[in-house]
């Protein structure tokens, strides 16, 4: 399995030159089996990116497919929707997944919401030439994507619940746990244990660098220290700090990996647009 | 007066190494008076930073004003990022026009839905105030005069002409031209044929816009697209340099300003376009500039 992050990114988008190195996409993750299928996490800002490299194959000629999985609705994580050039072009397979919001709203109604007169031109989801279906899932069901196996889970995120994501193809786990706040940053939740044990990548909200953690705490944001805890008791085979803060700069983040990596025997990784990543 | 871009570009932010240079945030520019008022236009992206260095020139609450030329998000995603909405006693008065919505402050508090944004529009510190404004009603804000214009944007938009300090600016977005599509409340897939009321309203509206700008120093407006684009995408409500230049000339302005750059254009080809256009104004009298994150603006020829 291959993995790109297309946007790393916290809260809010962040250009110019202090965030060049890490990006300053909200978040977006590609994962390829070895066999091609393709999965997409989350529709934040590096959505768009991803998008342009999806049109210039298949998705160009409306022969795509792809099952795109959401932790949530905060705009950060669905920002690049309305820009997702893929849903333009008609014969395009997109398949949205993902939790009802905790508002009691379904989430086919928060995306049409999104997408209202006033907020957008789109007007509906209607609108979108692509055969898109909007699939709510039931957090702890375990879905069968092609060429991916989805373990779910709901973790808190404040006042709220995110879906966090276990998935496994070609004998190879990625966790995905963003968006998330246990009680204490040192004792990360059973689900969240169950969900990253002996994963291969855990991909962990870090939003906070710890110093700055006790200011924050109730936001539904977790310090980098909690991936760290998480990735030793869960026995993860390597962490990447993931779900930037806004505020922080390249040189920021680089100062919290060298911290967090003194800290722990797992091997830590700022997650950065870029590359694709073999796991 | 003078006036400070915060965020240029339309339609969603785009970060990263080609738009270094220009910036990658959404619509927000900040009007300053001689005596220190201050005025915001559009509530996209760039808002968070200029709500940051406001934050650092005054620990005080203060009375903010943000003018929206409409809803879209990209011109209102910032609002819930502006630092001081969080400092108890600041007073924040948003004018915008109400289009497909029954109520102005359901719409801003929309954008903070438990499903969009962890915290409701009613729990943030700040006073919230909502005014609806309506194209060709005056009103006053402090010593600055505000004329709203009508604007050819789905669903609607509003420009606004901002008049103090014996001097006037203008900010035009979005806006498609006036004379191919007449934007409505309803989605548009392609260009639909115009009837000849639509044409009426089309040149009525134009005419309106060009007696607005008529002696206006700066009009800073929609360039969303280059000529070519345009003609792939004429229903989407936005228009191209020539277009504005064209409207600038009729209304005997000084100085246009691009704005509203489109995602795609990297920081060397709004060089080129920033070249083209200086040249072009040049030949009609008309100075072109393009806008970039940081740019500030004196309004006014000194004396």
């Amino acid at each position: 399995m291959k993995l790109r992050f297309w946007g790393v990114r916290g809260s809010f988008a962040m250009s110019g030159h202090d965030f060049l190195r890490y990006g300053g996409n909200t978040t977006a993750i590609e994962l390829v089996s070895a066999a091609g299928d393709r999965l997409l996490i989350d529709l934040g800002t590096g959505a768009t990116e991803y998008a342009k490299t999806l049109m210039a194959a298949e998705f160009g000629k409306g022969q795509g497919s792809l099952p795109i999985l959401l932790s949530h609705t905060h705009l950060d994580h669905i920002q690049g929707l309305p820009f997702f050039t893929p849903f333009f072009i008609k014969g395009n397979k997109i398949r949205i997944l993902g939790a009802a919001p905790s508002s009691g709203l379904s989430l086919e109604a928060t995306l049409q919401n999104q997408l209202a007169p006033h907020y957008s031109p789109l007007n509906s989801l209607e609108n979108l030439a692509a055969d898109v279906t909007i699939e709510e899932i039931v957090p702890g069901a375990t879905l069968q994507l092609p060429g991916f196996v989805v373990v779910t889970a709901a973790v808190p995120h404040g006042s709220m619940y995110t879906t966090a994501y276990r998935i496994t193809a070609d004998g190879k786990t990625v966790a995905h746990l963003s968006d998330v706040e246990y009680p204490s940053p040192d004792e990360p939740i059973d689900i969240a244990c169950a969900l990253a044990q002996d994963c291969d990548l855990l991909i962990h909200d870090a939003m906070h660098a710890d110093h700055e953690y006790e200011l924050r705490r109730g936001w539904g944001h977790s310090p980098a220290r909690a991936g760290v805890v998480l990735a030793e008791r869960a026995g993860a085979r390597k962490l990447a700090l993931f779900h930037h803060n806004p505020d922080a700069t390249d040189d920021m983040i680089d100062e919290v990996v060298a911290r967090t990596s003194a800290s722990t025997a797992v091997p830590v990784f700022a997650a950065a647009e870029g590359e694709y990543l073999e796991l | 007066m003078q006036i400070t871009f915060w965020g240029v570009r339309g339609s969603y932010p785009v970060p990263g190494a080609a738009t270094v240079r220009y910036g990658g945030q959404t619509s927000c520019v900040e009007s300053r008076s001689a005596s220190g008022e201050c005025l915001i236009v559009d509530a996209g992206t760039g808002m968070r930073a200029l709500g940051n260095k406001l934050i650092r020139e005054s620990q005080k609450p203060m009375h903010y004003h943000v003018l929206l030329s409409h809803v879209h998000w990209d011109h209102i995603q910032g609002l819930p990022f502006f630092s001081p909405a969080y400092v108890p006693g600041t007073k924040i008065s948003v004018y915008a026009l109400l289009t497909a919505a029954d109520e102005l402050n359901e719409v801003i508090g929309g954008i903070t839905r438990h499903e969009f944004f962890p915290m409701p529009l009613e729990a943030v510190p700040a006073n919230f105030e909502f005014h609806q404004v309506e194209p060709g009603v005056d009103f006053q804000i402090g010593a600055t005069r505000v004329l709203p214009i009508a604007l050819n944007h789905p669903f609607g938009a509003v420009g606004y002409r901002i008049e103090c300090d014996q001097s006037s600016w203008a900010y035009v977005s979005d806006t498609a031209p006036f004379d191919l599509v007449l934007h409505k409340q309803h989605f548009l897939k392609g260009v639909e044929p115009l009837s000849d009321d639509d044409k009426l309203s089309l040149s009525a509206m134009r005419d309106a816009l060009v007696k607005r700008l008529e002696g206006v120093d700066t009009v800073v407006y929609d360039t969303h697209f280059l000529p070519e684009e345009y003609a792939k995408f004429p229903h989407y409500g936005h228009s191209t340099p020539d277009q504005a230049l064209e409207i600038c000339q009729a209304a005997k302005v000084r100085r246009l300003v691009l704005y509203h750059h489109a995602p795609s254009h990297t920081d060397e080809q709004m060089d080129k376009i920033a070249a083209e256009y200086l040249a072009k104004g040049a030949n009609v009298g008309v100075e072109v500039l393009t806008s970039f994150e940081g740019m500030t603006l004196p309004i006014g020829t000194p004396p």
